[in-house]
């Protein structure tokens, strides 16, 4: 099997993967430290940005283990919290999609507002107060109400033989935008100040109508996390993939290097002096297609770096996107202070039931 | 706008450290049975692969860790067993629990250098 | 609406129970009271549909 002689590459292969796991402990590698070192992390690890929209963020992160960008990847996607609707009153639906169908596909719309009025705004208490005995109602810091009101009707005097429903019919298609917010008091109004509570894309399809039909929901949306639901989740898309890496063993020329070329995207390998060369292996989708032909065999080797990691963060709207991923690493150093805060109870606890025990073992000692 | 400070998902904490409103119930770790001078298994509620793996990486760093591994017992039960071993000629000066804390507090300074330099790269580049 | 039944009138009753349906056909609204055919007023077809509930009907978007 080849591998690479360069410890940060996996290799990749035309059917397997090889040295795929990290080895920098101490004890794996005689003669090395590979104990962690702070300084020594400050002054290797890098990021580089490429990207930085609202709704597409890129950027690489360079010398971080696997363990750790996955933990970014998964908070990212999971425990950073965004706004979705929750409960749907339907007063009126004659349209061919059913109550549950239409209120699932509510609760998928991303809603925004004013970030930070929606960051300061508590969490919806579930269950039961025991004082009240009933479930805990919704208050005017947890919740957002937003209202859907959609007739479709025909438009008098449109031509017989028309087939354009925007000719036919008034409110044929309902759309996210039709989603308005319904300010549970003034106070609430005033927070968001002029970026009101809306749908993060206004042109999400709800539900079509046909003349006659109508639709009538309030619905109230909460806080939540992509744990719960997959709706509370604030990214459409949040990754990583390995750099790639393409080595020539041996040069390619001539009617060889085009066809070379042609194994990878456009723009991955440029032919210099009738000489294929390596440009942009970012690019690369690492198809593994130069694997399969006969005539590169052994000319090529193919890799990934073990520890460059190139993520996209693809926000739905409630958070900029390089937000997501500074709040998940808020949300990682919150998870360890809090895991260090019960250790050292539990510790505490110990020691002192230690010393009871002993106490109690002293009283026998005097009785006898 | 930069929130630097990992406080501000704990709004509405004062001392306790609430994460996304959550709320606080008892201890969230316990040693599981079996416990020797230099080997101990830990048993965390409410955590997965996201701190498992992380933290795992952090306390095999540590050179006086002969072993350290996690393991998520069954999917529908919301525990994390973390097992660490210590070399045997460490193991009168440092505990597993010790391990497990330096590693929670490395991982720490980790996320500080994270991001630190993300900001730093974030605000070079600038917003599209 | 909320009179005991016992006190209604035959005339009350009568007009009480005038059901409204939608003709699968046409889609307009027919008013059907007891003993009526079931047919639609406007284009005669026979097939009709019972309308909608009034009532709130409250979902969880999952």
């Amino acid at each position: 099997m080849p591998s690479s002689d360069r410890r940060n590459i996996v290799g990749i292969n035309a059917e397997t993967v090889s040295n795929v796991t990290s080895t920098d402990f101490p004890g794996h590698w005689p003669g090395e430290d590979n104990s962690w070192n702070l300084e020594k992390f400050r002054n290797t690890f890098k990021v580089d940005f490429f990207k930085n929209d609202k709704h597409h963020a890129e950027f690489d992160l360079i010398h971080i283990d696997a363990s750790i960008a996955n933990a970014f990847r998964r908070i990212m996607m999971a425990e950073v919290h965004s706004f979705a609707i929750e409960q749907c009153y339907i007063l009126n639906n004659t349209s061919v999609i059913q109550d549950e169908v239409l209120a699932h596909r509510l609760g998928f719309i991303p809603i925004v507002g004013n970030h930070e009025t929606m960051r300061n705004m508590k969490w919806s208490r579930k269950g039961v107060d025991p004082k009240t005995n009933a479930e805990y109602p919704p208050t005017v810091n947890d919740t957002l109400i937003l209202h859907l009101e959609v007739t479709c009707q025909r438009i008098p005097g449109a031509p017989k033989n028309e087939t354009d429903p925007d000719k036919l019919y008034t409110g044929h298609t309902v759309y996210a935008r039709d989603l308005q917010w319904r300010p549970a008091n003034s106070t609430q109004q005033v927070k968001f100040g002029d970026d009101p509570v809306r749908a993060g894309n206004p042109d999400i399809v709800i539900a079509k109508l046909r003349p006659g039909q109508e639709i009538v929901v309030t619905s109230h949306a909460i806080k939540g996390l992509g744990k719960d639901h997959a709706k509370f989740s604030p990214v459409a898309t949040a990754g990583y993939r390995l750099l790639p890496t393409i080595d020539i063993k041996e040069p390619i020329t001539g009617k060889s290097a085009e066809r070379f070329q042609k194994c990878f995207p456009p723009g991955v390998v440029e032919i210099v002096n009738g000489e294929a060369k390596v440009v942009a292996p970012r690019n690369d989708t690492v198809s593994r297609e130069v694997l399969r032909h006969e005539e590169f065999k052994g000319k090529v080797q193919l890799g990934r770096v073990r520890d460059h990691f190139i993520y996209f963060v693809e926000s739905a709207g409630q958070w900029d996107s390089d937000e997501i991923f500074l709040e998940s690493i808020n949300i990682l150093q919150a998870k360890v202070n809090r895991l260090k805060k019960h250790t050292l109870r539990m510790l505490q606890q110990e020691e002192e039931q230690a010393e009871r025990e002993a106490g109690i073992e002293d009283a026998d000692a005097m009785e006898e | 706008m930069a929130n630097t400070q990992p406080d501000i998902t704990m709004a509405d904490a004062e001392e306790e450290f609430i994460i996304n409103g959550e709320k606080e119930t008892g201890l969230r770790i316990r040693v599981l049975p079996g416990e020797e001078p230099g080997c101990a298994s830990f048993q965390i509620t409410d955590e997965d692969h996201t701190l498992g793996n992380a933290l795992r990486y952090m306390i095999m760093k540590n050179p006086k860790v002969e072993l350290c591994g996690y393991s998520i017992p069954h999917p529908s039960e919301a525990h994390m067993n973390i097992r660490i071993q210590i070399y045997p000629e460490f193991e009168d000066e440092f505990r597993p629990v010790d391990a497990l804390l330096k590693g929670l507090d490395d991982l720490n300074d980790l996320c500080g250098v994270v991001r630190e330099k993300f900001t730093e790269a974030r605000d070079a580049h600038g917003k599209n | 609406m909320s009179q005991p039944a016992g006190e209604r009138s035959y005339q009350q009753t009568a007009a009480a129970s005038t059901m409204h349906y939608l003709c699968a056909e046409c889609g307009a609204k027919v008013g059907i009271n007891k003993g009526e055919p079931i047919r639609c007023k406007e284009c005669g077809h026979r097939i009709l549909y019972k309308q909608r509930t009034r009532r709130m009907v409250q979902f969880e978007a999952r």
